[in-house]
């Protein structure tokens, strides 16, 4: 059971993230075709490769500093929106762990709010809008939720994963009022979007991390 | 439509090569990056850098502004895409002096989050930046919605005045200062004839029919004001130069610079019967004209159509607008009749 997070529990994260956008590259190019341009799963596996391998050279010790700098590398590599959206989500995660003094719960919760913090900022949206908001902000909810009630690590990612997972299938209800996406209108009702799916599959990863 | 073309997806990459070849001594690419172009001499000693960026197909901005008395950097996008925040962040970098980087840039959606990204990543690296945007087409949203309006032609207004500034020492905070002003002051309005083709799509992205026209629409094909008959040059003026006039407004007594711009397709002989047109009016409204501006400044591909662009002076953007620029794509001698 993890106690505290280190720079090894953010290259692990990282890994387990990137082997699961791996996995659903198929799955991504198709949702994309469906609503965007189509280049989704191909992002985002190179975005998280970048990432995972600057993780894995990288010196730093300091966890927080680590994911910065991952997300850097993510900008860089993955310069579509999400990735410059994912980007800001790591580099805002990384500046909230860095600062967090609390329980491993609840510095997983602070990373988790940044994360979703930075992307509505950066991204001008808000939850509702049929992108990677509406898994991710339920599961940074659940996580501070059983991280105030003093709860495992493991029971809180579980918690999130329920929630992002939940949150992705409500997602299919609304209308698209972003990038390509939105110019389906009414059409893109009922459609999965890729986004959503993402953050699903990040705090999959994050669970499978560390969630032990 | 017929177009010199070798693989549409290398058309931006071989029309640097190209810009390069032609301009070693005023531009340069950082570490052989071609979409992220600085001054030759960059960084600039103890001068604020200025950098901006955008997609291309609109020579010649944004890169066709990097030079003398004007930008320090740009990043450069495909053809009507936002560059990335990683390329604004290599021009960030390789400009700063130490004093500070600016960037202007044009208000949309892609282009601001970029830019947004770019700037939290220099502040990493303990560079300064602040940003200016730039939005002053009328017709694309009204003025209680001023936030919402496209940057267009009036940027070059920006680049200008803020460049000028830049280059006398001034402080970051200064030069921002200038830009925001400069934006406050200028308006700008848009005809468009036929539309325009990204080379990598092949074919139009919208129609225009044979005799129609599309007054307010933006450089990269967005919706108007209105579709209708096209119409004699002075009614097209007689119907723009109002609804800009209007916005700020321009009064009589006001001085102002006169921008008008080729949007590609259209010779420079029928800007100049628009400009004969705009100055009659300004002249009928009291206002004076410092200085005219005709030719391609911003521009939407094969596009044919034209904007107007007007800056309200005073002395301190007159001045700034009088000193002399050199860039690859614009040179002016130090103008007559300002204050220096």
């Amino acid at each position: 059971m993890i106690t505290i997070l280190t720079a090894q529990e953010v290259k692990t994260a990282l890994t387990e993230i990137r082997q699961l956008m791996d996995a659903n590259r198929d799955r991504l190019l198709d949702l994309d075709n469906d609503l965007g341009d189509g280049d989704l799963g191909l992002t985002m596996a190179k975005g998280f490769a970048a990432a995972e391998a600057e993780a894995a050279e990288s010196e730093e010790t300091e966890p927080g500093r680590l994911l910065i700098k991952a997300g850097m590398q993510m900008a860089k590599e993955a310069p579509s929106t999400l990735g410059t959206l994912l980007a800001t989500g790591m580099m805002r995660g990384g500046k909230a762990l860095d600062g967090q003094q609390g329980s491993v719960t609840e510095q997983v919760a602070a990373l988790l709010q940044a994360f979703v913090a930075g992307i509505l900022e950066r991204g001008k949206t808000k939850p509702g809008n049929k992108t990677i908001v509406d898994s991710l902000h339920p599961a940074a909810l659940a996580m501070k939720q059983t991280a105030e009630q003093g709860e495992t690590l493991a029971e809180g990612l579980k918690k999130a994963l329920a929630a992002a997972r939940e949150g992705e299938i409500a997602a299919r209800a609304m209308q698209a009022q972003h990038g390509r996406a939105a110019y389906y209108q009414e059409q893109s009702i009922g459609k999965p979007d890729g986004g959503a799916v993402v953050g699903v599959l990040i705090v999959e990863g994050l669970a499978k991390a560390w969630g032990e | 439509m017929k177009k010199f073309l070798n693989e549409p997806a290398a058309f931006v990459d071989e029309m640097v090569e190209g810009i390069l070849a032609a301009h070693p001594e005023q531009l340069a690419a950082v570490a052989g990056a071609l979409r992220c172009l600085v001054r030759a001499n960059a960084p600039r000693a103890n001068k604020v850098g200025i950098a901006t960026g955008g997609g291309s197909g609109h020579l010649p901005l944004f890169l066709g502004y990097v030079g003398e008395g004007m930008l320090d950097g740009c990043a450069v996008g495909g053809v009507f895409q936002s560059p990335s925040a990683d390329q604004m962040l290599q021009v960030t970098r390789t400009i700063d002096s130490g004093a500070g980087v600016l960037y202007i840039f044009g208000n949309y959606g892609g282009d601001i989050m970029n830019f947004d990204m770019a700037a939290e990543m220099a502040q990493m690296d303990d560079i300064q930046v602040e940003q200016v945007i730039a939005g002053e087409d009328v017709a694309s949203a009204p003025k209680e919605q001023h936030e919402k309006r496209r940057g267009v032609a009036g940027i070059f207004y920006l680049y200008k005045v803020a460049g000028a500034l830049a280059d006398e020492g001034a402080s970051l905070e200064e030069v921002k200062q200038i830009a925001i002003k400069a934006g406050e002051n200028v308006r700008t309005m848009g005809v468009a004839l036929t539309p325009c083709i990204i080379p990598e799509v092949g074919k139009p992205g919208f129609e225009i029919g044979a005799g129609e026209m599309e007054i307010g629409m933006g450089i990269h094909g967005e919706r108007g004001i209105r579709r209708g008959p096209l119409l004699k040059a002075d009614q097209i003026v007689d119907e723009m130069l109002p609804v800009i006039l209007n916005d700020l407004p321009y009064e009589s007594g006001d001085e102002v610079s006169v921008l008008i711009n080729g949007l590609g397709a259209t010779p420079k002989e029928e800007l100049y019967v628009l400009n004969r047109r705009v100055s009659q009016i300004l002249g009928e409204r009291g206002i004076t004209v410092f200085n005219t501006y005709v030719g391609e400044y911003a521009t939407s591909m094969e596009m044919a159509g034209a904007s107007v662009s007007l800056l309200r002076l005073d002395d301190e953007l007159k001045r700034l607008l009088a000193k002399p620029a050199s860039t690859p794509f614009f040179t002016q001698l130090q103008l007559e009749g300002a204050n220096p």
